[in-house]
């Protein structure tokens, strides 16, 4: 399928034409075509509305294992919570400046935060400032559909209705203030199988042993 | 120049010549290795000056980026609380020794300026900073505001990015000097950028020189190689790096600078060691060569010296040069040649004064033996003898040289045998001289006739007998002469007169010499003479047989000399005749004998004058005209001149004669042979001409009274004449005896002692009254 012809005949074409299921599957990768896990990929479809609130909130738990965050990203819905919880033996300072939802916890050894409720919608970025590589991103979207790339770089969407989506995805390591353009793309019947390639700042969680970060 | 300073000069030349070389060429190369040395320690210290850059870079960036983690100031510019941020950044700027802080939003607007306030809000002006600096370090030379920073852009974490900070470093005189004494680095550290159009400036300079103005003001590219440089009247060889450096800045460059002066300094010191050695050494040299010089060119002239006293002739030899290896040997040469040399000279001398076939001195020796010793005695006296083989020349020509040469020799052999005190030497071809000192004319004569008497022992050689025919004349000091020249001379003259002598042998007589030089002063005279009325005619009178009277008079030509006296015709008409000089004479007597016979014929005495020319005269193609021309003058008939010319002189020029004679007697003057008969006259020739009148010599009349032969004779001569139609005059006339035969015979005139001498016109004048009286008295 080609994205550029979808991109300007998509739109209406197959309006009302919503009886069959589609399959969408995204591969994400970077400029060197490896692929890239936990990125952020939203479909929004014409007729798809902005999810105001969740109908049944979700707590979710950020472990701190390991001096890491993990998950590295989580998808929330606004209205969901998120809990952190120190499995370490050492003492997470947990902090976030995003407009978002902006907080502060001290978590001991073996506790967890008070939950947060994530009621608006963005990009959270949250660090521990006793641990500079500690970062995790909670990305809370009200798109429909929204889904994170595994290890292998795939997120697949099934079970969609046919018609016409806006493709977004979203990584942490995207260029400040260049957050990927939605694709729009054409759903029909048949799976349809769409690449995305995106240009990623190095990973702030590698190792001390990672040379190129040692330089900060 | 002298010898000796050219070899000092020669020397010293060479040896400045060859330090100076010397000395060029090791500087050369020792600037060589400098620039060497200077193009490597520039590559080194340009690539430590970026690496020092980038070290201060890297340092600046991590403090920046410690900073950068602080939490409070990650929550200053979260929370955006600017106040808090500024003075966090100003302090943070402190601590790192950055000159200027700036926060930059991720939008790459200026949030936060320590510096300027104005720029908040702005877009930082060099984005490509900032989107490096998400990757890695960014750093770059940037020029803000008239000065230069490095300015290093790290992003702020919070912990993704949510902005970066800029810290820039001055890049000032303080930190290039900074720079320079922590790399000791080539002298001349500056940071130059391009203000516009390929136009560099200097920024900053590390110590005290900065180059960059005058290199930069005279070239637009920056000389990335390793370049020699004049700036300033030094030398450097400078290298331009390209710093890191931001898109949108100025483009900046290090200038580094390695001075070749400063890098040859320690040369100097050698260079004045060296100046210092060739300096002693040229004083040495000069010593040294002005010293071998010496003993070089000393020699040299003592040789110059004696080879100039051989070119004045003294070959006295040189004074011994010993132990001078090539001198001495030219000084040893040089003796052998002067000795060669007086030897060819004395052989020379032998052979220009020496005859070769005989050995015995030639002319030119005897007259200057001769004359030394006429000068140097006391008593300047002697005998000069002249010995002459007159035979000899016939004896060469008729059987060779080599004969002749044996003759001499032989002669001289024998003459040498009894030459006992005589200076013999051969003066000619055929003659010996001998020189007899103090000798007096007697012991000449003795002594020539010892020598007539063993020259006069024919020579012999195998079958041949030879008589040489030997003479002697001699000539006495000081009576024939006071000189050697003059004695040669006269001994010779005398010579000439020997072989007809008695005994062979003739001593000289001035009066038969024939040669006498005073006669030349005789010429002078008679010129002098016709000036001063010195000469004159007599005239002898001719007496006409048949009537018994005198009608005629022979002009004959006398010189009163005033030293000399009287002198006959014959001492002077024949010089006169050689010299040239008879031409005028007998213009002379031709004008004189004319105005004679005017007189006389006013006179009322008809005398025919007889004048007598030479046959010089007749080369003489206006005589005729000139006689004409007096004979008008004088209004004298042509008839009343008879002209005498001697049957010689007519038959040396005859066909002149003919023609001469021609036009004179077309003249009407008539023309006379004088002397007839004792000549070589033709008849036939004589009968060409328009002779009137022969006369008969006295040859024949003077015996005529008593020789029966010379009457016969001047009687057929008489009758001769009649028949071929000439008057006959017989000369010399001296007895009645011999009148009367003349008159006998028939003969038409007579002249002579017993009619009258020569006699002075006035005289003839009284003669011819006389006469006349007498003839009255007899009729």
């Amino acid at each position: 399928m080609n994205l550029a012809r979808s991109a300007i005949v998509g739109v209406g074409l197959l309006l009302g034409a919503s009886a069959p299921a589609a399959e969408l599957s995204v591969l994400v990768t970077d400029s060197h075509s490896a692929t890239i896990a936990d990125a952020v990929v939203s479909l929004r479809g014409e007729h798809d509305q902005p999810l105001r609130a969740v109908p049944s909130p979700i707590t979710k738990i950020i472990d701190q294992r390991g001096e890491a965050f993990i998950p590295y990203v989580e998808i929330f819905r606004p209205g969901d919570q998120v809990v952190f919880h120190n499995s370490d033996r050492t003492r997470h300072h947990v902090y976030s400046f995003a407009p978002a939802k902006s907080f502060e916890f001290v978590i001991g050894s073996g506790r967890s935060a008070p939950p947060v409720t994530l009621d608006q919608i963005g990009e959270i970025a949250v660090g521990c400032n006793i641990h500079d590589r500690m970062i995790a991103h909670l990305y809370v979207s009200d798109a429909p559909h929204v889904a994170k790339s595994g290890l292998d770089g795939r997120v697949v969407f099934d079970d969609l209705p046919t018609g016409a989506y806006s493709v977004q995805v979203w990584h942490p390591q995207l260029r400040p203030g260049r957050t990927e353009p939605p694709r729009a793309t054409i759903l029909e019947s048949t799976p349809v199988n769409l690449t995305i390639a995106l240009s990623l700042l190095p990973d702030p969680r590698a190792g001390a042993d990672d040379p190129e970060r040692s330089k900060y | 120049m002298s010898f000796r300073l050219r070899l000092a000069l020669l020397f010293v030349t060479t040896l400045v010549a060859v330090q100076v070389f010397t000395a060029v060429l090791v500087y050369e190369v020792a600037r060589r290795g400098v620039i060497a040395e200077g193009e490597r320690q520039l590559a080194a210290g340009a690539d430590a000056v970026a690496r020092q850059l980038d070290d201060i870079s890297a340092r600046v960036a991590d403090n920046v980026h410690v900073l950068a983690l602080d939490y409070a100031l990650r929550a200053a510019i979260a929370q955006r609380d600017e106040g808090t941020l500024l003075s966090a950044l100003r302090n943070h700027g402190r601590r790192i020794g950055a000159a200027r802080m700036l926060l930059i939003g991720l939008d790459g607007a200026v949030r936060s300026d320590t510096v300027e306030a104005d720029a908040v809000g702005h877009a930082f002006p060099f984005p490509d900073l900032v989107d490096a600096a998400l990757d890695h370090p960014a750093a770059a030379v940037v020029a803000m505001g008239g000065k230069a920073y490095w300015m290093i852009v790290v992003p702020v974490y919070a912990p993704g990015p949510i902005a970066l900070i800029a810290a820039g470093i001055p890049v000032d005189n303080d930190l290039l000097t900074h720079l320079q004494q922590l790399s000791a680095l080539p002298n001349t550290l500056e940071l130059i950028s391009d203000s516009g159009g390929g136009h560099w400036t200097g920024i900053a300079h590390g110590g005290e020189l900065t180059l960059a103005p005058e290199l930069m003001a005279t070239r637009r590219d920056l000389p990335l190689q390793p370049t020699v440089v004049a700036v300033g009247g030094r030398e450097y060889v400078a290298l331009a790096k390209r710093l890191k450096e931001s898109e949108r800045s100025a483009p900046i460059a290090a200038l580094l600078a390695y001075s070749l002066d400063d890098a040859l300094h320690p040369y100097h010191s050698v260079v004045l060691a060296w100046a210092s050695l060739l300096a002693l050494g040229l004083a040495g040299g000069l010593i040294g060569a002005l010293l071998i010089a010496r003993s070089v060119a000393r020699p040299i002239e003592v040789l110059a010296n004696t080879a100039r006293r051989i070119e004045s002739g003294n070959y006295a030899p040189a004074p011994p040069l010993r132990g001078l290896g090539e001198i001495g040997q030219l000084a040893a040469a040089f003796v052998s040649m002067t000795h060669a040399i007086a030897e060819r000279e004395e052989h020379i001398r032998y052979q220009a004064l020496h005859d070769a076939v005989t050995e015995l001195p030639n002319r030119q020796a005897a007259e200057d033996g001769i004359q030394r010793f006429l000068r140097d005695s006391s008593q300047p006296q002697g005998a000069l003898l002249m010995i002459g083989l007159a035979r000899l020349p016939e004896i060469i020509q008729t059987l060779g040289h080599a004969i002749g040469d044996r003759v001499m020799r032989d002669a001289s052999e024998r003459l040498r045998a009894q030459s006992s005190g005589a200076f013999i030497a051969r003066v000619t071809d055929t003659q010996f001289s001998l020189w007899l000192d103090h000798a007096d004319a007697d012991i000449a004569r003795m002594r020539a006739a010892r020598v007539l008497e063993i020259l006069s022992i024919p020579y012999r050689e195998a079958d041949v007998s030879l008589d040489t025919a030997p003479a002697v004349g001699i000539a006495l000091a000081p009576l024939h002469g006071h000189d050697a020249g003059t004695l040669l001379r006269r001994a010779e003259v005398a010579l000439i007169a020997a072989p007809g002598a008695e005994h062979a042998v003739a001593v000289y007589d001035e009066a038969t010499d024939p040669h006498r030089p005073e006669r030349l002063g005789l010429m002078g005279d008679l010129r002098k003479a016709l000036d001063r009325n010195e000469l004159h005619l007599c005239y002898q009178p001719k007496l006409h047989l048949a009537s018994d009277v005198i009608d005629g008079a022979e002009a004959l030509l006398r010189w009163q000399h005033p030293q000399r006296g009287a002198l006959p015709p014959d001492a002077f008409i024949g010089l006169a005749e050689r010299t040239g000089n008879i031409r005028a004479v007998s213009r002379w007597v031709i004008d004189r004998a004319i105005a004679q016979a005017a007189e006389w014929a006013r006179g009322g005495h008809a005398l025919r004058v007889a004048i007598n020319l030479s046959a010089r005269d007749l080369d003489d193609a206006t005589l005729p005209d000139l006689i004409a021309d007096r004979l008008a003058a004088h209004a004298v008939q042509p008839h009343s001149i008879v002209l005498e010319l001697t049957e010689s002189a007519v038959m040396s020029e005859p066909d002149m004669a003919v023609r001469v004679f021609d036009r004179l007697a077309q003249c009407g003057i008539e023309l006379a042979i004088d002397d007839f008969g004792i000549g070589q006259s033709s008849f036939a020739y004589l009968r060409r001409l328009p002779v009137r009148e022969v006369k008969i010599d006295r040859l024949f009349t003077q015996a005529l009274a008593d020789d029966a032969g010379d009457r016969a004779l001047v009687q057929s001569m008489v009758e001769l004449g009649h028949r071929l139609g000439y008057r006959v005059t017989a000369e010399g006339v001296e007895t009645a005896g011999a009148l009367d035969f003349l008159r006998a015979i028939g003969c038409d005139h007579a002249q002579g002692y017993y009619i009258a001498a020569g006699l002075e016109p006035t005289i003839v004048q009284d003669l011819l009254a006389s006469r006349a009286v007498r003839a009255g008295a007899l009729a």
